[in-house]
Order: structure tokens, then sequence, then C-alpha cells
């Protein structure tokens, strides 16, 4: 089932512009978002979360337009920003008891297990936490209130390789939770590992969004990885 | 709305806010421009919208389950909260002012203008500049507030010195009365400036409403 749907999105900026950006997300499958620094990832998911103001194009969640329906829709679903800190002198447990008063469905059982599978500390602050403990707060924040579908910017930039194991293994469960999980990236090897779906970006367009099988049939040439697959792409985007 | 506010005084205000909040008591201060009290309390709110800014609260609230004008009705909100604090504390050394004190000398002897119910007016009005020049200004962009803030500060300077030297001006004596003395026009005189404060803030939110929705995080 469809749960998300991008249509047509367009934002023009001087040097850069993202164009007719169009693909859905089905329920219960995890789709990754892939492309070079620079392609327009960040600028698709912002569009998503209504955080730029976009020159045409729709995005809906659960049949519903975005626009007026920001707070509904936001409720269902969960996001992160990467490695960005909020309020970096404030204790997690207070930014925690804050936010968790916006959702009806927080689940402070789904929180203390997340809290302790990625062993934070609550009485930290930001300010003590490593880019990759800021990028797992911003996580558990996304997870504790039982999103339909999670949107995550760069989530597994700056972690090591252990935390991305358990991080896609994370997103292998709730994969099995019926929940939907869009991530970016450019570390191709996570995409290989658990993704359903590819959706491939590169100059601000789409040129692909296929079921993973199908993506490497249809881009992929003789036994080459994913990546090589990619990075050949990318050059020869670069060389037309 | 109850957790917007709650966000924006446990996570987004700096401490600095509260405690600028008793410069409201500058009111019973003799011989000092009174009216500098509100440009202190606005400057407390400004040091917030610096930590704020710091913290990254604007895209921080802009993620939350709500609608994106409801991130500038929550700065609003707190903005007001707090300006309307202030007129408490101003209001309760006019009243200490027009009764009690209203026969001290140190009070009476005073070139400057006294706290009374205009004085309580134009803070109000001061007020509704910071919410008009400086809200207004910070939400074209939710992160420049330096030229806001100037701006403010010109407008709010040039409210004070016109306010506390008007009285001299022949036939506005009555601006300066002493305990009740012209308590009506007083009190229109500050039914004035509280409905200037409220035009001032209605049209400035609207703006900000506006601005903010077209603007990129």
């Amino acid at each position: 089932m469809t749960i998300v749907e991008v249509q047509d999105l367009v934002k023009r900026y001087p040097s850069f512009e993202l164009k007719n950006v169009s693909f859905s997300l089905e329920s219960g499958r995890i789709a990754g978002f892939i492309g070079r620094n620079g392609a327009g990832k960040t600028t698709t998911i912002k569009s998503m979360l209504n955080m730029i103001h976009t020159d045409g194009g729709n995005v809906s969640y659960f049949g519903k337009s975005l626009k007026g329906n920001e707070a509904e829709i936001k409720k269902r679903i969960g996001y992160s920003t990467g490695t960005v800190s909020w309020y970096p002198r404030k204790r997690i447990r207070d930014i925690v008891d804050t936010v968790k008063r916006f959702y009806d469905s927080w689940d402070e059982a789904v929180y203390r297990k997340y809290l302790s599978y990625f062993s934070i500390d609550e009485n930290k602050t930001p300010l003590e936490l490593s880019e990759g403990m800021k990028v797992k707060v911003n996580l558990m924040l996304a997870l504790s209130h039982r999103a339909e579908v999670l949107i995550l910017d760069e989530p597994t930039s700056g972690l090591d390789p252990f935390s991305r194991n358990e991080l896609l293994d994370v997103f292998s469960g709730l994969r099995n939770e019926g929940v939907s999980v869009f991530f970016s990236t450019h570390i191709i090897s996570d995409i290989e590992k658990c993704a359903d779906d590819i959706i491939y970006i590169s100059g601000g367009e789409i040129r692909g969004a296929l079921p993973k099988a199908e993506f490497v049939k249809r881009f992929s040439q003789g036994k080459e990885s994913l990546e090589d697959t990619i990075v050949r792409l990318e050059r020869s985007a670069l060389n037309a | 709305m109850r957790n917007v506010l709650r966000k924006e005084m446990f996570l987004s205000a700096s401490v600095l806010t509260y405690l600028f909040v008793l410069f409201a008591f500058m009111f019973l201060l003799p011989g000092y421009p009174i009216l500098c009290g509100a440009f202190f309390v606005s400057l407390g709110l400004f040091q917030g919208f610096q930590s704020a800014r710091e913290a990254n609260d604007i895209v921080f609230s802009a993620l939350l389950p709500i609608a994106k004008k409801d991130v500038v009705k929550g700065k609003y909100l707190f903005v007001c909260m707090i300006e309307g604090l202030a007129v408490l504390l101003m209001a309760l050394s006019v009243v200490l002012r027009m009764t009690v004190f209203s026969n001290l000398a140190v009070y009476r002897n005073n070139a400057l203008m006294n706290a009374n119910l205009f004085a309580l007016g134009m803070a109000c009005v001061i007020f509704g500049l910071f919410n008009w020049v400086f809200l207004g200004g910070f939400f074209k962009t939710a992160y420049k507030f330096a030229r806001p803030f100037v701006l403010f500060v010109i407008a709010a300077f040039l409210v004070i010195f016109v306010s506390e030297a008007l009285h001299h001006v022949p036939g506005l004596k009555v601006l300066n009365a002493f305990g009740t003395e012209s308590l009506m026009i007083q009190i229109l005189l500050l039914s004035s400036g509280i409905i200037i404060f409220f035009l001032m803030t209605v049209l400035s939110y609207k703006g900000a409403c506006k601005s903010f929705e077209r603007i990129d995080l």
C-alpha cells in the first residue's frame, strides 16, 4: 500500500534545481535514497517535511496532502536530520520530556527500549555527545512515538560500523512491523544490506525509483556491485 | 498550543529573559527615565532569541508535529506572556506611586516623566514596537535578528525620549499627572497604549506567519 507520494517536486535555487522529483513509498518496505553530496537528497527530504517552500509539486501521506494536514501527518511520521544537535546545553531527559507531550502515541516502553539499546545516558546534554550519539538521540526520538513512516536524513553518517549494523537491524525489525523506512545515504553498502527499494537522485533529478532487484537489472552491467553501478552512473552523468 | 508554550518556556527561553522582567521595577526609580525598564525587558527577550538560535530552536520547532504557523504563534505567545508579566509589575509600581508614594518629594521633584497610567500605556507601545519591528523582522528570515533589533532600539529610544519630555510641552502637563489627578484622561491614555500594542502585535503576527511559510529552513 502506498503511504507516501511525492509528486513533481520543484525547488529552484540560484545554483541548483530540484526537477520534478516524484516517487512513492510503500508500507512495510525500506527505501534507500541514494545520491552524491549535493544531488538533492536533503532538499527533497526538507520538502517532504515542509521545511522549505517548494516552487511546485505535492507531498501526500496516508492519502492526505501535507499542506493543510501538517500537524496530523507529522504525528504519524518520525524523522531525523542526521547529526544536527538541538539545545546543546539541555539534558536529553528535559528535551524528551518536552517532545513527548506533542505525541498522543508516545510509547514510554519503546523509548526506554531504545535508550538502553543505543546506550544513551539521558542525563547528558547534546554537547557531551559524539556526532554518532547525536544521530542515535534523534533516531530514538523518531522511533518512540510509534511512527508509521520514518524519514531519515543520513542516519548512518558518523556511526561506527557496529552501530550502523545495529541501526540497519532496527530498520529490518521495523519493516517487519509494517513501518515504512525512507533513509538517505551516500554509503551504498547500507542500501545493499537492507533496502527493498532504491531511489537514486542525481543533479536534482530522480534517475531511478525501483525495487532493488529491478534497479540492479536495469542499471548494473555484468557482475558489478551496486556501488560500482552508482559510481559509473555518476561518472557518465559528469561526462555527459 | 499549551505544549508549544511549554517548549518556549523550558527549552527555548534564556534565564536572562526571566531575570530581565525585574527591570519592570525601574518604574519605582526616582529621577530615571522609567520607560527604559520596558526596553530592558525587551533586551531580555532578545537574549532569549540569541540563545534559541544557537540551539537550532526554530528548525527543531518546525519539525514538531504542529503547523508551521504554530511555531510563530508559540514565539508570539511567549513574548506576550513576558511582556504581560512586565506590565503587571509596572502596574504594581504605578499603583504604589499613584497612592502611598504620590506625595514623596523624590518623585514630585522629577524632571522626567512620572510613573502613571500614561507611562504604563507608553510601556505597552514599546512592547508593541518590539513585537512589530523585532519579531516581525526576525521572522522574515528566522535567523537574522541584528537589523530588526537595531531598528527596534532606534524606535524604542525615540519613543522613550519623546514620552519622557512630552509633559514639558505647554498644554501637555496632564501627561505627568500625580496620584489620581486627571484619572479619566490617564485611563484613556493607558487604553490607547494597550490598543496600539494589540494592533502592532496582531499585524506583526499575521505578517510573520506569511513570511515564515515562505522561507526555507
